[in-house]
């Protein structure tokens, strides 16, 4: 697996990587069905399950690899560029798609 | 501003894809990816899964580029995205953080499963420069270039990444071991990824045979 920022975080970083694709695998094929989904209760019952499941599993050397992670970025300086990185907030709000297609210079 | 789209239509299932998509670092295709953290992380009220990863890219600049324009060669990433189970879908955008006045390249992905259960990737970037001395126009252009070299590489790392999925399920199946194997443990030495992927640059990036088909690339200038 790809390394950690800092050196000292990549043991815990792949620890929890293999932790994460384990879970995530299973995450990806839902016993769900999509019209069952459309129920909001349902959803909101299918995201407490899986929010639970990746706590038990992961939840431990998640916190400690997320520790490690924050500190080396801390130590880079990086903090400020993602805090403003992540006010932008693209998931959110995506930027409009050019009406005509061509560009603007 | 330059816009760049391109659609891609892999064979294999959603599932497979979007977890593929999710450890395609390291892979002998992106020697270039230094690290890749993941910062934050939660489950939505909804049930998506919410991510945030850190990531450092070397990179090495173009030949006319002027003396001192950037002070170091390698860009830090951020990539975010949204994976819905339910509704099949993943979204994720990647931008650099830094030297965005040279040049800011944002990327767009969504990966979706179609009607026949395959998996339709839409990628989309915009790529602005700020840097101005008359070299606005040039800067975006090379990054355009390199943009669409590199979405090939990047395909052909994830090729890569699935082939390795197909493998360990086949051996799953046959063995009837239950699995908590994952591939991209096979890539446990960034020293022999790196290896791999120079020998690969040579001539022979197309020796993966791809298993999907391209659809509709488009540019506009």
């Amino acid at each position: 697996m790809a390394h950690s920022v800092s050196e000292a975080c990549t043991p815990l970083k792949r620890e929890y990587d293999a932790c994460f694709n384990a879970w995530f695998e299973g995450y990806l094929e839902p016993a769900v069905s999509a019209s069952a989904s459309a129920d909001p209760a349902r959803r909101t019952t299918f995201a407490q399950e899986k929010a639970a499941e990746y706590e038990r599993s992961c939840g431990k050397v998640w916190a400690q690899y997320r520790e490690c992670v924050q500190g080396a970025v801390k130590e880079k300086g990086l903090d400020s560029l993602l805090e403003q990185a992540r006010q932008e907030n693209p998931l959110s709000e995506p930027p409009p798609l050019l009406d005509d297609g061509t560009s603007s210079r | 501003m330059r816009f760049y789209s391109q659609s891609f239509l892999y064979d294999d299932p959603w599932s497979i894809v979007s977890y593929a998509f999710f450890m395609r670092y390291p892979n002998p295709f992106a020697s270039h990816v230094l690290s890749c953290d993941v910062i934050s992380r939660n489950i939505s009220p909804t049930g998506t899964l919410v991510t945030t990863r850190l990531i450092l890219k070397s990179g090495a600049m173009p030949r006319w580029a002027p003396k001192g324009m950037v002070s170091r060669a390698e860009s830090w990433v951020i990539e975010e995205s949204e994976v819905d189970p339910v509704g099949r879908v993943v979204r994720c955008t990647t931008k650099n953080l830094d030297h965005v006045k040279v040049m800011r390249v944002e990327e767009r992905v969504i990966l979706e499963q179609t009607s026949d259960d395959k998996t339709l990737q839409n990628t989309e970037a915009r790529i602005v420069s700020g840097f101005g001395w008359g070299l606005t126009k040039r800067i975006e252009s090379h990054g355009l270039a390199r943009f669409k070299a590199n979405i090939q590489r990047s395909r052909q790392g994830l090729f890569t990444i699935l082939e390795l999925i197909r493998q360990s399920r086949a051996q799953t199946m046959t063995m009837g071991v239950p699995s908590l194997y994952t591939p991209s443990q096979r890539f446990t030495s960034g020293s022999s990824a790196s290896q791999t992927a120079s020998e690969a640059s040579g001539s022979s990036d197309n020796e993966q045979k791809p298993r999907g088909t391209w659809l509709n690339p488009k540019s506009w200038l």
